[in-house]
């Protein structure tokens, strides 16, 4: 064993070029060092490359220019998510707030190229295939931002693959691997995230690596000015990344996890570490690596905010203290008291379905009587005095009639903890009233339907009573937990006849309601769905004097933290399918790709480019066997590890494939849609081990042979980059969109799962020459881009009938129904929820009674589906039998299809009218071929 | 080490050895044995003779343990029987038990063995299987279940002197072992949770075998191929066996198991002085008594299950239509003809999970063709009849040409009965999936193409290797759309409200003849011109009915998610266990009834807790000082605390993490097994840290232990025994809000 006690340090300027030179020379730079020095490194510092690399690394950069740039105006009409990153620009320029999966970073930056150029966000990228040219959108310089970031992704390589030691011809290779790769070229052609990500993903990993290259060679270089700005810049890079999607997460785990193991063998250097300097490499780790990304990151939603200063389609999603933030939705400062009297509009605390509201339409079904929902707007259908149950009494000690008759009543008084009140809806002269008969929509037996009922003069009866109970732990000072304050109560209205609690949850009601939240009254309901507090409050009493009160400032960190938690929901939300989605077990492969655009016999389809890609994966694949043959070796007590070389190749591809492996698999926990690019950053790192693998077999490993004859490496290096090269120009017209033929297109077309579309192209390149001029010419409408996806809907604005047309029905309404005895049930024999256990058992009311929260019912329709298979006949609802009479068939026809009844027998019975069958098989030929936007304004990654 | 090793090998007097070895003073012993039993206040034996105290001494390995297993049957039987009302999952598992006994197929998501046991136990009390088990309600006076609680009050006391002999093996010193001991006789919601007619009682106790069949095998690693060393290994395999048979729960102590194993042989592989012979036999015998073996249990009681439930029951539905005429007093399968002829008339049958019926009727897709709906669905009617036709090509079906069967490869249509339109998908996303493709019902008769046209492609029939006929119910087949080249599929997406949620039926382009959602079968088949099937003709293989109901059972597991809006007071979730934030009550809370609430004993709880992270504090800090370079810890000790103390936390964790992980909706008895893990590691810690402090300073703290674990066992009796009375008794329990002994 030789120990070197002297730690000769490799001269600076020499390094990258001697070690290739000679074996001998290499040896005499391996010594085995007594700290924390790793065995085999040598100073690749990229600031002090010869000349000439820097050469071939501008060269390389204008030949990733002209790739990237080539008729970068074309297509000329919006592609894939340029119809979200697009819009959002457009909403960034108007400050209209929205809700985006993504951190804002990149997408400030593509605003500020639009908003430079003179976009003036009077477009609205609605539709894949919509024109830029005719509206004047400044798309070219918009979309020079993603190319801007491609370009500098080619110099980043190169110099990351130097700063792993690679000779320049290995990193001319894996440059130009990156640059004709055909994926990465589509991406970084148009509006979209990804081609940021990458820069910064890769930036991120320039800086870590040469961070890493520092460190190891020891405490001489340790706080050193390289040692630190690489420090620092990789904690910028990693701050950029994670602001630009969350998929920078995995390149801090994978930062992080490296650093734990630096940290580790620091600690193991008990000669030059001293606790003391521990400490301070801990310090120096824990600001760049942390408080630097931590603090990038808060300030870019800083500007986020700062620039989305108006109300927009996301306030839906946001808390109404968030929204008071916005201008025009701040609120003026209410009164806090609350008394018997007070006209009030009343919200819903969990859900942002808005105010409760009723309007002068009825339920179609049930009751039939007038509906109580949400609504997210402020209009005066939303105003409700709360009444006592008794009126009060004048000085004679006679009962003041009428739903006024508080105010005069001095002082007021307040509604305690524990009072009943009735709801008197002011527009409708009607009262908030709860029965025993189902909700509209959710049908579950736990759930009462809430409506509006009486009339103008009606006392009510007891079905409007609704006790106020005060959740203490929420309400907000000491009064505010003994009486109803204004926004500072937090309560919950507890119907006094059936004992169930007004309820609302996310569920929409059908068109009849204008699609507004519904609204029931439930028993057991989970407590924030069942609790409300008070927005607007007056009272004649409470003069212009009163306590007022408003909400609270959630402040930047509030403000902030909601944020992430909304853009963390919505995205584990997006779990619906979409077209072009995929699994991360087909990107290694590359199974198959993204259909962005398709117009004008032309096409725009993501897919890699499968020499760079497969190899790639391969290289990643060579190394796992190796790293598993190696650690049995280890085990069996082989010493290979002492050896510097194999302990190099071990570690430093090792590194390379662990960050692949932290950017591919945690996809795999995933439930949400996922898309081929979301495997770009992890190509980009299995790029990288593909080069070491090359440079340490070509130029490293000693007696194989090749390090010896550096001819041999050289040729397969130019042979490899040929083969890519040609591969790019077979699929190039996807990723331009450029004119193809159908024989070609067909030709290249190796897996099934490429499923672009041969048959839009053209036979002959000379058909195209005509075409393609006025850009309106042959746009045919691509079938519905914007999949509406129900985690993102925000709650939209129905359109409200105006209010007078309200008050001229009320009449109608007074003579068409008669109110009815108390706790009367109206219709409590229109249909009956059965309940079975899992055995299909029908349970006894009592049974349920007893069950009830102990275990969860499912839906009627998940239990009928359960239990009717059984036997069939099981199912012969008996009970319901006064209403819907038995079917004839033997084995009881499937209630809800409602299929012809008899028949059966004999022939199939010919249907008249298939005419609509062939005129709907006609419209719908390959209307599927169309390309996606990845889905709602919410297209997200990690 | 050797000397340890050497003294581990002599079997089951080694904890003597060592112990005498580590604790040279008898005396303290004996005192030590006093002092417990004066606090439990069971015997009276004084310290008089010194040889008595020896041969106390001496025989401690038995006298111990059946104190505690005495104590143990007294706190788990003592007024068993006081609640005559079906307590909580009674309900569900005292059903279970009554199918066996009715012998009527069921469908649950737990294995079979512990319902099982549930039925025995109720054929040894005399039940005949006629009570329903109602939540609530009173046993009637013929149904004995004293014996039915009994029985599973049994394996909850056998938990006693197994958790003893468990600690013994981890290599605890004597106190400590007491101590591992105390805190599980003294766990109340070990107690009350034995009590009742569950499966809970079972699922602890073959996890403490596992454990402790496995401590002792890893003792036994020097006496490598012995007699006792293969007793031992296939004692850990039945008992793997049986746990996974309870509950899946098991898997996890399975997988403590598998991960030990793992690391056992990957250390031996380092070994390179050991013959490959014997290295491979290591893995070798490994593999049978550690997977082999269990499976093997696992597959039996599912053999059982089969064997007993021979009757058609309420589970059928979830079952292959092969496997449901094979019930006694079912529909399926009698009467249809054998093979599928041009003509027929048949349901057809999805084989994946919860595949239901292909099914058509006549309200069309919203959105997509704006076509019929084509669904799958479990209600049986006329909507789900399908007709054989030949395809457009072919000569149109003649009802009196000669019979013609439908072949392996045939091109046919599928005609809907009630409404006469063809099967039929198009280029068109599916209304759900939208990566497959949309299956409508279209034209008619005479009006169609060839988007009509299926190809069968017959996956396998278990009966007959002659592919020439399709067969009810034993034929899989798979569907192929003639243009599109796609195969029907309907998978587990049910459609929204406007396809009254039922299943979605697509058209997958991906060809996977192993996605059983693509196989499909006919059920019922009618057809008057061929003769009904002879029973016999239907048989279902084992192993395909043993993987159709576990699948089954997993993908109705999953779907256990909550109402999203429903307030369930019973639930808790994960992070209020450990910290024992929440009780559970078990029955309605009138004067009337006698209240039983789970609980735990709030010393072995936090105090266990706590010890998961001592632990973890103290590894950080051996191996920073190891790392360091400073030598703090003897190979010996480092054995003892990867063996005693780390284990027992990766148990804690692999119990414990899934729960975190689960959408599922969980209760506070999820967590008891892992308590268990965590019982072991505060053991561990106590033993660890006071191993080597003054006398004194042990008497001390393990009196205190000893007495604080006791005191509030007793303290929290009610909640086991039963509350009988006003819940406002009990009021001095209730010392947080989120512990609702009380209404108050």
């Amino acid at each position: 064993m030789r120990i070197s006690i002297n730690m000769a340090k490799p001269s600076k300027g020499a390094s990258p070029a001697l070690s290739h030179t000679s074996s001998s020379k290499a040896k005499a730079i391996v010594k085995k060092p007594n700290d924390y020095t790793s065995e085999g490194v040598v100073d690749n510092d990229v600031f002090l490359l010869p000349g000439t690399d820097y050469q071939i690394m501008g060269v390389l950069t204008l030949v990733a220019a002209v790739i990237r740039l080539f008729r970068i105006y074309q297509p000329s009409s919006v592609v894939f998510d340029e119809v979200h990153f697009g819009g959002f620009a457009s909403k960034y320029i108007k400050g209209k707030f929205f809700m985006d999966v993504h951190p804002p970073l990149a997408k400030l930056l593509l605003t500020l190229a639009g908003y430079l150029a003179g976009f003036d966000g009077n477009f609205d990228f609605k539709d894949i295939g919509k024109d830029y040219l005719e509206p004047k959108v400044p798309y070219v310089a918009m979309r020079m931002l993603p190319a801007t970031c491609g370009i500098m992704l080619a110099p980043v390589m190169f110099l990351t693959l130097k700063a792993l030691g690679c000779r320049t011809m290995t990193a001319t290779l894996g440059t130009s691997l990156i640059i004709f790769e055909n994926g990465l070229l589509t991406q970084a052609r148009l509006i979209l995230l990804d081609s940021p990500l990458m820069i910064a993903t890769a930036f991120t990993g320039l800086a870590f690596i040469s961070f890493s290259n520092q460190h190891e060679q020891g405490p001489s270089k340790a706080f050193d000015p390289s040692w630190w700005f690489w420090l620092a810049m990789t904690g910028l890079g990693l701050g950029a990344t994670v602001s630009i999607k969350w998929v920078g997460l995995f390149t801090i785990a994978w930062v992080g996890s490296v650093t734990l193991l630096q940290l580790w063998v620091l600690l193991g250097d008990v000669k030059t570490v001293t606790p003391r300097l521990f400490t301070k490499h801990l310090f120096a780790r824990a600001f760049c690596l942390i408080v630097v990304p931590v603090a990038f990151y808060m300030a870019m939603f800083g500007i986020h905010f700062a620039c989305l200063v108006n109300p927009g389609d996301g306030d839906g999603f946001m808390s109404s203290e968030f929204q008071a933030t916005l201008n025009s939705k701040s609120m003026q400062d209410v009164p806090v008291d609350v008394a018997f009297g007070s006209k009030v509009s009343i919200r819903h605390h969990n859900t942002q379905g808005g105010y409760l509201h009723s309007h002068n339409l009825m339920y179609p079904m049930g009751s039939k009587q007038q509906q109580i929902t949400l609504y997210p707007h402020k209009d005066e259908n939303n105003a409700w005095r709360l009444e006592n149950i008794t009126q009060p009494l004048d000085a004679n000690g006679q009962a003041i009639n009428g739903s006024l008759a508080w105010d005069t009543i001095s002082p007021p008084s307040y509604i305690m903890d524990g009072d009943t009140v009735k709801l008197y809806h002011t527009s409708t002269n009607r009262r908030l009233h709860s029965h025993d008969v189902r909700p509209p929509v959710t049908e579950a037996d736990w759930q009462n339907e809430v409506s509006a009922y009486g009339y103008d003069g009606f006392e009510g009866d007891a079905n409007d009573y609704f006790r106020v109970e005060i959740v203490k732990k929420m309400s907000d000072g000491e009064d505010a937990k003994d009486r109803v304050r204004t926004i500072q109560t937090k309560f919950k209205l507890v119907h006094v006849m059936t004992g169930c609690v007004l309820f609302s949850h996310k569920v929409k009601l059908p068109e009849w309601a204008s699609e507004q939240q519904e609204v029931t009254c439930a028993k057991g309901g989970t407590l924030p769905n069942s609790i409300w507090y008070i927005e607007q409050n007056e009272h004649p009493q409470l003069g212009a004097n009163a306590e007022k009160v408003n909400y609270r400032n959630p402040g930047f960190l509030g403000k902030f933290w909601e944020l992430q938690q909304v853009m963390w929901r919505t995205n584990a939300g997006l779990v619906e399918s979409h077209a072009w989605d995929s699994r991360p077990p087909s990107w290694p492969i590359l199974a198959r790709g993204i259909n962005f655009w398709g117009k004008d016999h032309r096409q725009i389809y993501l897919i890699g480019n499968p020499v760079v890609w497969w190899s790639s994966t391969l290289a990643v694949a060579i190394f796992v066997i190796f790293k598993g043959f190696a650690v049995l070796r280890w085990q069996r007590g082989f010493k290979d590890y002492e050896n510097p070389v194999f302990k190099r190749f071990d570690y430093e591809i090792g590194t390379s494939v662990l960050g692949w492996a932290f950017h591919y698999f945690p996809f795999y926990l995933m439930q949400r849609q996922l898309f081929l690019h979301h495997y770009f950053p992890a190509l980009y790192f299995a790029v990288i081990s593909l080069c070491q693998l090359y440079d340490h077999v070509t130029a490293r490993i000693p007696g194989i042979g090749l390090r010896e004859r550096p001819i041999i490496g050289r040729v397969g290096a130019v042979v490899f980059l040929a083969i890519s090269v040609f591969a790019f120009t077979l699929y190039a017209p996807l990723a331009y969109g450029n004119p193809w033929t159908q024989s070609a297109c067909n030709k290249v077309k190796i897996l099934n799962g490429w499923d672009w579309d041969c048959n839009t192209f053209h036979t002959e390149y000379s058909q195209y020459s005509t075409k393609s001029i006025d850009p309106n010419q042959n746009v045919y409408k691509t079938s519905s881009p914007l999949l509406p996806s129900n985690a993102a809907a925000p709650p939209q604005a129905p359109a409200q009938k105006p209010l007078a047309e309200h008050i001229s029905e009320v009449s109608a309404a007074v003579v068409s129904e008669k109110p009815l005895a108390p706790g009367h049930s109206i219709v409590s024999r229109e249909e009956k929820v059965e309940y079975r256990d899992q055995d299909g058992n029908l349970l006894e009311p009592e049974q349920v009674m007893s069950l009830e929260g102990k275990v969860s019912f499912k839906t009627r329709y998940e239990t009928r589906t359960r239990l009717v298979d059984a036997q069939g006949n099981e199912i012969a609802q008996p009970e319901d039998a006064g209403v819907a009479p038995p079917h004839p068939d033997v084995e009881g026809a499937d209630p809800e299809t409602l299929g012809v009844k008899d028949g059966g027998k004999g022939e199939p019975v010919v249907q008249k009218d298939v005419k609509a069958d062939q005129s709907k098989e006609e419209k719908i030929g390959g209307a599927d071929k169309e390309a996606k936007p990845a889905s709602e304004g919410n297209e997200a990654t990690a | 080490m050797a000397t340890m090793k050497g003294a581990v090998a002599s079997g089951a007097d080694y904890a003597e050895t060592a112990r005498r070895r580590n604790v040279p003073s008898t005396s303290l012993n004996g005192a030590l044995v006093d002092r417990v039993e004066l606090d439990e206040e069971k015997t009276q034996i004084k310290k008089k003779q010194q040889s008595l105290l020896e041969s106390l001494d001496e025989w401690e390995f038995i006298i111990a343990p059946l104190i505690f297993t005495i104590l143990a049957f007294f706190t788990r039987l003592y007024k068993i029987g006081l609640s005559p009302i079906v307590t909580w999952d009674e309900a569900h598992f005292g059903k279970f038990g009554s199918h066996y006994l009715k012998r009527e197929f069921y469908f649950d998501v737990h294995p079979p063995l512990g319902k099982m046991l549930v039925g025995l136990s109720g054929y040894l009390g005399g039940y005949n299987g006629s009570f329903e088990f109602k939540s609530g309600e009173k046993y009637p006076e013929e149904l004995n279940y004293t014996v039915m609680r009994a029985f599973n009050a049994f394996f909850g006391a056998v938990c006693i002197p197994m958790a003893y002999y468990t600690a013994r093996e981890m290599n605890f010193k004597r106190p400590a072992v007491w101590f591992v001991t105390l805190m599980v006789l003294c766990e109340n919601s070990y107690t009350t949770i034995s009590r009742f007619i569950l499966l809970d009682s079972m699922l602890l106790c073959f996890t403490f075998t596992t454990v402790l069949c496995w401590a002792r095998f890893h003792r036994l690693q020097n006496q490598s191929f012995s007699a006792e060393w293969f007793i031992w290994l296939a004692l850990t395999g039945i008992s793997i066996g049986c746990v996974t048979s309870v509950k899946w729960v098991g898997f996890f102590v399975t997988a403590l198991v598998g991960l030990y194993t793992a690391e056992d042989l990957w250390r031996k592989f380092s070994d390179y002085k050991m013959p490959k012979v014997e290295l491979a036999t290591h893995v070798v015998s490994r593999v049978l008594g550690l997977i082999i073996l269990p499976v093997l249990i696992y597959m039996l009681s599912f053999a059982l299950h089969f064997a007993i439930l021979e009757n058609s029951g309420p589970g059928d539905a979830q079952m292959s239509s092969l496997f449901q005429a094979n019930l006694r007093g079912t529909e399926v399968g009698k009467d249809s003809p054998l093979e599928i002829a041009y003509g027929s008339r048949a349901t057809i049958k999805n084989m994946g999970y919860g595949g239901g019926l292909l099914h058509s009727h006549i309200q069309t897709y919203p959105d997509g063709s704006g076509q019929q709906q084509i669904t799958c669905y479990h209600h049986k009617d006329a909507n789900n009849e399908w007709w054989f036709y030949p395809n457009r090509n072919q000569p149109e079906y003649d009802a009196e040409a000669p019979i013609k069967y439908v072949a392996d490869g045939d091109i046919i249509r599928f005609v809907h009965s009630q409404t006469g339109r063809n099967l039929h998908s198009h280029d068109v996303g599916a209304p759900i999936t939208k990566s497959m493709k949309e299956v409508s019902c279209y034209g008619n008769t005479t009006v169609g193409d060839e988007k009509d046209h299926w190809k069968i492609e017959v996956v396998k029939d278990v009966v007959s290797r002659d592919r020439s006929k399709i067969r009810t119910l034993t034929t899989a087949f798979r569907i192929k759309h003639q243009i599109l080249g796609c195969y029907l599929r309907a998978g587990n997406v049910n459609l929204p409200q406007w396809g009254f949620k039922q299943i979605e039926v697509t058209c997958d382009l991906a060809n996977n003849p192993k996605d059983v959602y693509t196989h499909w079968n006919v059920e019922a088949h009618w057809n008057d011109k061929l003769p009904g099937a002879d029973a016999g003709a239907y048989k279902s293989p084992f192993l395909q009915d043993f993987i159709h109901l576990n699948v089954a059972m997993m993908t109705s597991n999953n779907a256990l998610v909550p109402d999203p809006d429903k307030q369930d007071d019973l639930a808790s979730q994960w992070w209020q266990w450990p910290i024992l934030n929440v009780g559970l009550r078990m029955c309605g809370w009138d004067d009337s009834i006698v209240k039983y609430f789970l609980l735990g004993n709030p010393l072995v709880y936090w105090g266990s807790t706590a010890s998961l992270g001592v632990i973890a504090v103290m590894v950080a800090w051996y191996l920073v000082r190891w790392q360091r370079g400073y030598d703090d810890l003897k190979q010996a000790d480092i054995d003892q605390i990867e063996f005693a103390g780390i284990y027992p936390v990766i148990g804690w964790f692999l119990h414990y993490m899934p729960f975190v992980a689960m959408a599922r909706v969980t209760y506070v008895h999820h967590y008891y097994p892992a308590l268990y893990f965590a019982i072991l590691n505060f053991g561990f810690v106590v033993d660890w840290m006071l191993r080597g402090q003054k006398k004194k300073i042990q008497y001390a703290s393990y009196g205190v232990l000893y007495a604080t674990t006791i005191g509030l066992y007793i303290f929290f009796m009610p909640i086991s025994w039963g509350m009988v009375g006003n819940n406002r008794q009990y009021d001095y329990l209730k010392w947080f809000t989120n512990w609702r002994v009380t209404d108050a």
